[in-house]
């Protein structure tokens, strides 16, 4: 279809501790640098959230909310420990299938291309055709155009400060940089598959770029900011040290181990990470009890903290297999769930197929029905959340973001600024925050 | 978490020298070590005889295999690889295992990746330099006593006793793992094992220029709708600016035909299956690895007379052919039964499917067009040509 052209505008005022007001917008023509809409703004009254001032997001790897809630016995300290420290959102949802679409809605808004919902195996330009309703970068590839706008470009100008912490960057000096680690432009992405531990480099490599996604925006990688802030996690520890070192916005990307991507968990010979490690929810809940603590005992953190823990994408998925003419079709779907309205974007169709060719005799083909990423669940933790809340409000990973942007006051980006989309609110926050 | 084991503690022998001098002394040792036939059981072959340094460490000649024991005539099963640039940066053996199970499925990309020796069996240098002191069609050492004993002899036992110790000769085991580790130690650390000096080298310096032929063939070689070499034999810089090793350590199963020419392969009933055995044992129930081979560094690659793990191809043009022809002409390449091209025939039937159909060029079929032409072939095979150090001679006939 033609791309429509046209810049979606969503702008929260933010006023006081007590209340604001959210004015969802339509959008206005390429280029137009006005903060006002084409069509009439619908009011919407939203109490405002608690003064929190230190946001810290921990993303994990992979789970279904039956799995990490539900079932499984690997992740006692999330659940046992961590849950009833502060909220549940049973409903949490991520937006995408299969990783970097996911990590890309949370910073920005912007929903999947062809190339993010398949992880970008390759670190190619986006070729941007048009900007749509919601600031939706209309296009294919991977590391948007300076114009496209992330959170970390939002609170720069708003005098936060924020930092991407990102696990094993640079242990591979040969593999990516230790800050704002990215192949060149254009190039095949090196880091889609964990490095085991060598002689010349004795921890392994287990970072992904495809679970960092600062560095697929112009407007954060052709700046000095990416250097100074996209940094291996070993710089978090002297961070969290005080509260002027301690950035307003944390993001903490664990290796392809730590975030549970990696391993089943169960410790069994040849299905845990790179490095020997079980991986799994075994292995991120020992990277949560490790890191938590910290995070939690940081004056920062003491002083107007929000921690947030939750997952890219679910997995959860059925299997069906089916044979003719001497070639088997294995075929995996997603359904794809989501919440709150999620749109498609203007880039990807549902539902949608994509073909894996392993051998003339075998196919899999991985089916996504729906847009969403089905459902994950996450964690809050903060003194202005009431101990053992469980909130049954549907939110994902655009809900996040905008709930991010209105703790600091700016305005919305992308799908977090999608009319009726609901931040965090009451049913999160203890009332003596309002 | 594994562990590399190299960290073990020299300071108690040489109590006064900086960690860099202990290690230094170490490899020192390993250095002897490596070059000694007298710890063979013929008393003839070293580690250098297979892995001579001439050679960037590969074969000396263009036998597909070499043969040892006490006669030095039992022969091996599969063909030298040049010791050079990989061994510091070779990661152990490793497949990673997403959680996800669809995502296991789907990944066709990943695959089994590092480990030492053609089928990655082994995770350190010390761990697969034990193997060829007992191989039999090596240096067929009959237990860990007959090495301690031959390393009691060696005139080198002093320097074995200044770096571990005056007791190192008081455990057989002990002072062989040593030897060992010592031999590790000189092949991470001996800048004969990393010399770049190639034209390549220079190239990415700045401080050579490719011929158009060559700068053609490095073109054709890294394009993935070309010779897409590049995919696995890695030809880019690295983040830091480091040279390529022309390798990424992943294992592949390219078919290469089955070898006449190895003894081994007499036998109908025997397949060399690389990652299923017969030398590596763990994973011989994963039929999906049966096939595969560690992807060698093309380093110093035209200088070598063997190719592949089976040495099938004696000459560069001929293993660049079969890349580009196996499927479109597969008669060339593998023999005829009934009248029938047999394809794949270095694999047991039941596991032929197993072949590599995924990476092109592989993907092509039988009428399509070649990835490349007889002239880019040519080129790519000029392009290889500057993969050679300058201290390498080419390997005999």
């Amino acid at each position: 279809m033609a791309p429509l052209i046209g810049r979606a505008i969503m702008k929260t005022i933010k006023v006081g501790a007590v209340a604001g007001v959210l004015l969802a917008c339509g959008f206005a023509g390429i280029g137009a640098e006005r903060w006002a809409d084409a069509r009439p703004c619908e009011k919407e009254e939203v109490p405002a959230p608690p003064q929190i001032k230190h946001v810290f997001v921990i993303t994990l790897e992979n789970k279904s909310y039956d799995d990490t809630f539900g079932t499984s016995t690997q992740d006692p300290y999330l659940r046992g420990t961590l849950v009833p420290m502060g909220a549940l959102l049973s409903q949490y949802y991520a937006t995408g299938h299969v990783s970097l679409d996911n990590y890309i809605s949370m910073i920005s808004g912007q929903s999947s291309t062809l190339e993010t919902q398949a992880d970008c195996a390759s670190f190619d330009d986006f070729q941007l055709t048009g900007v749509v309703a919601n600031g939706q970068a209309v296009g294919t590839g991977c590391v948007y155009p300076k114009r496209i706008k992330a959170l970390p470009n939002q609170l720069a100008e708003a005098g936060y400060t924020w930092r991407a912490y990102m696990e094993d960057m640079g242990n591979d000096p040969a593999r990516e940089s230790a800050t704002c680690g990215h192949v060149p432009l254009d190039a095949v992405d090196v880091t889609q598959q964990p490095e085991a531990p060598s002689a010349a480099v004795p921890t392994g490599d287990q970072y992904a770029g495809r679970h960092n996604p600062f560095i697929y925006f112009h407007s954060i990688i052709d700046t000095p900011e990416c250097d100074a802030n996209v940094v291996n996690l070993n710089k978090l520890d002297a961070d969290l040290g005080a509260v002027r070192t301690t950035p307003n916005f944390v993001f903490i990307t664990p290796n392809l181990c730590d975030d549970g991507h990696d391993g089943d968990g169960t410790g069994a010979p040849g299905k845990g990470c790179v490095t020997g490690l079980p991986g799994g929810l075994t292995t991120s809940d020992a990277f949560l009890q490790t890191w938590v603590p910290k995070i939690l005992a940081s004056p920062a953190y003491k002083k107007d903290g929000l921690l947030i823990i939750n997952f890219d994408e679910s997995a959860t998925a059925s299997l069906t297999s089916a044979s003719a003419n001497g070639l088997t079709t294995i075929t995996a779907t997603f359904d794809g769930d989501s919440c709150c309205g999620q749109e498609l974007g203007p880039n990807v169709t549902r539902p949608a197929t994509s073909t894996f060719v392993v051998s003339p005799t075998l196919t899999y083909d991985l089916v996504t029905v729906g847009v969403g990423g089905d459902r994950t669940g996450a964690v809050l933790i903060s003194k202005f959340i009431t101990p053992g809340t469980v909130s049954s409000t549907p939110y994902n990973h655009y809900s996040l973001l905008r709930s991010i942007e209105d703790i600091f006051g700016v305005e919305h980006l992308g799908y977090a600024g999608q009319a009726g989309l609901k931040p965090f609110g009451g049913d999160v926050y203890a009332k003596r925050g309002y | 978490m594994w562990s590399l084991g190299l960290g073990f503690v020299v300071s108690a022998a040489s109590p006064t020298a900086s960690a860099q001098d202990a290690s230094s002394a170490i490899a020192a040792v390993g250095r002897r070590v490596f070059f000694d036939p007298s710890l063979s059981a013929s008393g003839r072959m070293s580690c250098a005889t297979c892995h001579d340094p001439a050679h960037a460490y590969g074969p000396p000649d263009g036998s597909a295999v070499r043969s040892g024991g006490k006669d030095l005539k039992t022969p091996g099963t599969r063909a030298v690889p040049s010791l050079r640039y990989t061994l510091n940066r070779t990661p152990f053996f490793s497949h990673e295992y997403p959680s996800n199970a669809i995502e296991r499925m789907v990944a066709v990309e990943s695959v089994p990746t590092g480990g030492f020796a053609w089928d990655g069996r082994h995770d350190t240098l010390h761990d697969q330099a034990a193997e060829p002191l007992f191989a039999a069609p090596e240096m067929a050492n009959a237990d860990v006593r007959a090495v301690a004993d031959k390393l009691a002899r060696a005139p080198y036992a002093g320097e074995l006793r200044a770096v571990f110790g005056a007791d190192v000769f008081d455990d057989a085991g002990g002072v062989v793992k040593k030897a060992l580790l010592a031999v590790e130690r000189f092949e991470l650390e001996d800048a004969s094992f990393h010399p770049f000096t190639s034209k390549f080298d220079a190239y990415l310096d700045g401080k050579a220029t490719l011929s158009p032929a060559e700068a053609r063939g490095l073109r054709w070689f890294s394009d993935p709708r070309k010779g897409n070499c590049g995919a696995c034999h890695r030809v880019t810089p690295g983040a830091d600016g480091s040279h390529p090793l022309l390798t990424d350590f992943t294992f592949a199963a390219p078919a290469v035909p089955r070898n006449r020419e190895i003894p081994a392969d007499a036998d109908p009933a025997y397949f060399d299956l690389g990652l299923c055995g017969p030398l590596r044992q763990d994973l011989k129930g994963d039929s999906k690895g049966c096939g595969s081979f560690k992807t060698p560094t093309l380093r110093n690659v035209a200088s070598r007379r063997v190719f592949f793990h089976n040495g099938r191809f004696h000459t560069l043009r001929e293993a660049v052919r079969f890349y580009v022809e196996r499927d479109l002409h597969p008669e060339r390449f593998y023999p005829r039964q009934n009248g029938a091209v047999v394809l794949y025939d270095d694999l047991p039937p039941a596991l032929r499917g197993n072949a590599d159909h995924v990476d092109p060029p592989f993907t092509r079929t039988p009428g399509a067009a070649p990835a490349l032409t007889d002239a880019e072939v040519e080129d790519v095979l000029a392009f290889l040509s500057t993969l050679t150090d300058a201290d390498v001679e080419p390997a005999r006939p």
